[in-house]
């Protein structure tokens, strides 16, 4: 019986959410009477009642902007934010954290760890391209020696599991509503500059849990068996490992995504990272503050708001 | 514990904070063109330099002396991109020490945050002072969440009541709300002339006040805020410590102290709690900053002075030192709190040794 009430819930909260993403994505071909960021001066601060006969269903907020187009144009810019952001996320980690977790050391020659560094560095042109050409040079030089002397040379190895999880943790010092706020400092971020900010704060996330379930797969008897036939690793990690070990992002996306929506609004709220003319439900609640009298500027988003994160919270939930 | 892993640890921090400062650094400048000169002319601190002609050529003279004055004119990195080639096929130059992140970094080595781009007062004594205000707010807000959540989590976890099921559903629903919805719902309902006047909508209490009745005025104007805060950190604690406790409770230890006879609530409290505790550690060291990051949100909404208030006005003006510093600051926090609960751990549970 809770089974079933639990599956009815699902439904409502996918329900809820489709809804939100079809009313953000349409928001431009809709028929409404007014833009999301245009005021309207003969309207500032009308009830729902009042406005209704000018067009303004919803009413409009205290500077006289529609709050039914805030609202539609919102789940817009939050629909287009967020999503892509955490399927981003949610790649990067499971890339980063299952080589974390089964790589372990990228191995190679000194040389060759020599050529590349110099080939980069002509690559990018960065100062002096010639010396990147003479180190790769160098370095060919003492690959040919070490081979015509049918010597081995040392062997250089970066371990890939600490380099990552020393980045992550690095990203994870700091508060992420912190964090994103210092980088926006800079100025306004366009929604993909948003996007890729929250990517880079929120992989780690992701990539630990990819990490640990990596862990725990390897050590399992059928990849042994795998490791026995021969497979090389590559095909191990792809056809057999990455199948179980991708299983908690599953629940960890709706979680991603609910805590991306928190963090969008409430940078919006705040008046950082988006350009103040960009529609938003948080842009919405802050100008609710101006007027507390007008508790429809304030009602719509923040149910929206709670829907939406509750929607994801009960989705997340198996 | 070793003091080598102590070292060690201590030698990782520093690394992560430069880095994490360094990252901050290089991308919070990521719009060259605006800087926070325009800030200062527009707005009428930086006086004096023809503010009053609106010559262009004079407004771009006035900006050339205060972005050179600031340090802002010289180039951000050791190495920056050039638009032509240059003669020799570099697409980038290296600029020397004369840099911007040099300067930065050289004058942190000596201990020194710089000063505000706006105010021109240290870095160091505004987050100190800012630092006044918010450690008290975000202190009582930690200790009665901590008290809370323990007092929820053994209610939630003990014997059947008919409270716990619209606690939980309540706590669950809590989970949902963002931090800035919950304070400013709870503004919007209890300090509004509209709805419930109860409470003071900003501010702190009056400086003329004195003795007992300031310590009232101010638990009034601080009631809210701490409020919201604790609301957004309970359910996340109660309902974690909540699962662990019933672990616990399913263990064998547990069965045989029920076989001998302990009562239910005499056995969380002490044998399963302090088992249960261990995970809770690691969620408080997560807390300290982002009480500290939901700081920002309360202190915005009810208008209290703070170290959130003072970031996100820096964040929006472009003051760069004084978000670097908070910054860092809080990343230290976090750090430290990091190093103080891997002392917990082991004297929590003394199973716990450090390899490496």
């Amino acid at each position: 019986m809770d089974q079933v009430a639990h599956r009815r819930r699902q439904y409502a909260a996918l329900a809820w959410l489709l809804l939100v993403a079809g009313a953000g994505l349409a928001a431009p071909y809709l028929p409404l009477p007014f833009a999301p960021a245009e005021p309207d001066l003969l309207a500032v601060g009308v009830s729902p009642a009042q406005g209704a006969g000018a067009g303004h269903w919803l009413g409009t907020d205290p500077l006289g902007r529609d709050v039914l187009a805030g609202l539609l144009f919102g789940a817009r810019t939050l629909v287009l934010v967020t999503v892509p952001a955490a399927l981003l996320a949610a790649l990067l980690g499971a890339v980063l954290g299952s080589l974390a977790g089964y790589g372990r050391r990228l191995a190679a020659p000194a040389p060759a760890w020599l050529l590349g560094a110099g080939l980069g560095w002509w690559g990018l042109a960065l100062p002096r391209p010639a010396l990147g050409l003479a180190a790769a040079a160098g370095a060919g030089a003492w690959a040919l020696g070490q081979w015509l002397r049918h010597r081995s040379g040392p062997v250089w190895a970066l371990s890939l599991d600490a380099l990552i999880q020393g980045a992550g943790a690095l990203v994870g010092t700091v508060p992420r509503l912190v964090l994103v706020a210092a980088v926006a400092t800079g100025g306004p971020l366009s929604l993909t500059g948003l996007g890729l900010l929250l990517v880079l704060t929120n992989w780690p996330g992701p990539a630990r849990l990819v990490r640990a379930e990596t862990l725990r797969v390897r050590a399992l008897p059928f990849v042994e068996a795998a490791r026995a036939l021969g497979l090389p690793a590559a095909c191990i990690l792809r056809r057999h490992v990455l199948p179980l070990a991708l299983r908690p992002l599953r629940a960890d996306l709706p979680l991603r995504l609910a805590a991306f929506v928190g963090l969008e609004s409430t940078l919006s709220f705040l008046g950082l990272g988006l350009p103040p003319d960009t529609a938003s439900w948080g842009r919405l609640l802050d100008a609710a503050r101006l007027d507390p009298a007008a508790w429809w500027t304030a009602a719509p988003p923040m149910l929206a708001l709670l829907l939406t994160t509750g929607a994801l919270l009960i989705l997340s939930k198996k | 514990m070793g003091l080598h892993f102590l070292g060690r640890r201590l030698l990782n921090t520093l690394v992560a904070l430069w880095g994490l400062g360094s990252l901050v650094f290089l991308l919070g400048r990521h719009d060259p063109a605006g800087g926070p000169e325009q800030q200062l002319l527009s707005d009428g601190t930086e006086s004096g330099i023809g503010t009053e002609s609106r010559d262009p050529a004079a407004m771009a003279a006035a900006r050339q002396a205060v972005r050179h004055r600031l340090g802002l004119d010289q180039p951000l990195f050791y190495l920056s991109q050039q638009a032509p080639a240059a003669a020799n096929g570099a697409r980038w130059r290296w600029n020397g020490t004369a840099n911007q992140y040099h300067h930065w970094l050289a004058r942190l080595l000596r201990g020194e945050l710089g000063h505000s781009l706006r105010t021109g007062q240290p870095v160091a004594g505004q987050l100190g002072a800012a630092l006044c205000c918010t450690l008290p707010l975000t202190g009582t807000a930690l200790a009665l969440a901590l008290g809370a959540a323990l007092w929820l989590g053994q209610g939630l976890a003990g014997p059947r009541r008919w409270w716990q099921g619209p606690v939980r559903a309540l706590l669950l629903a809590l989970q949902s709300a963002p931090l800035f919805v919950l304070a400013l719902g709870l503004l919007l309902l209890l300090a509004n002339p509209q709805a419930l006047n109860w409470f003071p909508g900003y501010g702190l209490a009056d400086e003329e006040l004195a003795g007992w009745n300031r310590l009232g005025e101010l638990a009034r104007h601080l009631a809210l805020p701490v409020v919201s805060l604790v609301l957004a950190a309970l359910p996340d604690l109660a309902l974690q410590l909540e699962a662990a406790l019933r672990h616990e409770l399913g263990t064998d230890y547990a069965a045989a102290a029920r076989a001998k006879g302990l009562g239910e609530a005499q056995l969380i409290r002490h044998h399963a709690l302090p088992n249960a505790l261990l995970p809770t550690l690691t969620q408080v060291t997560g807390l300290v900053p982002a009480l500290l990051a939901g700081a920002l949100v309360v202190e915005v909404v009810y208008a209290l002075p703070g170290m959130g208030r003072l970031l996100a006005a820096a964040a929006a003006l472009r003051d760069y030192p004084v978000v670097l510093g908070g910054v860092l600051l809080t990343g230290a926090a976090r750090l430290g709190a990091l190093l103080l609960a891997d002392v917990l751990y082991h004297r929590a549970d003394p199973r716990i040794r450090w390899t490496r």
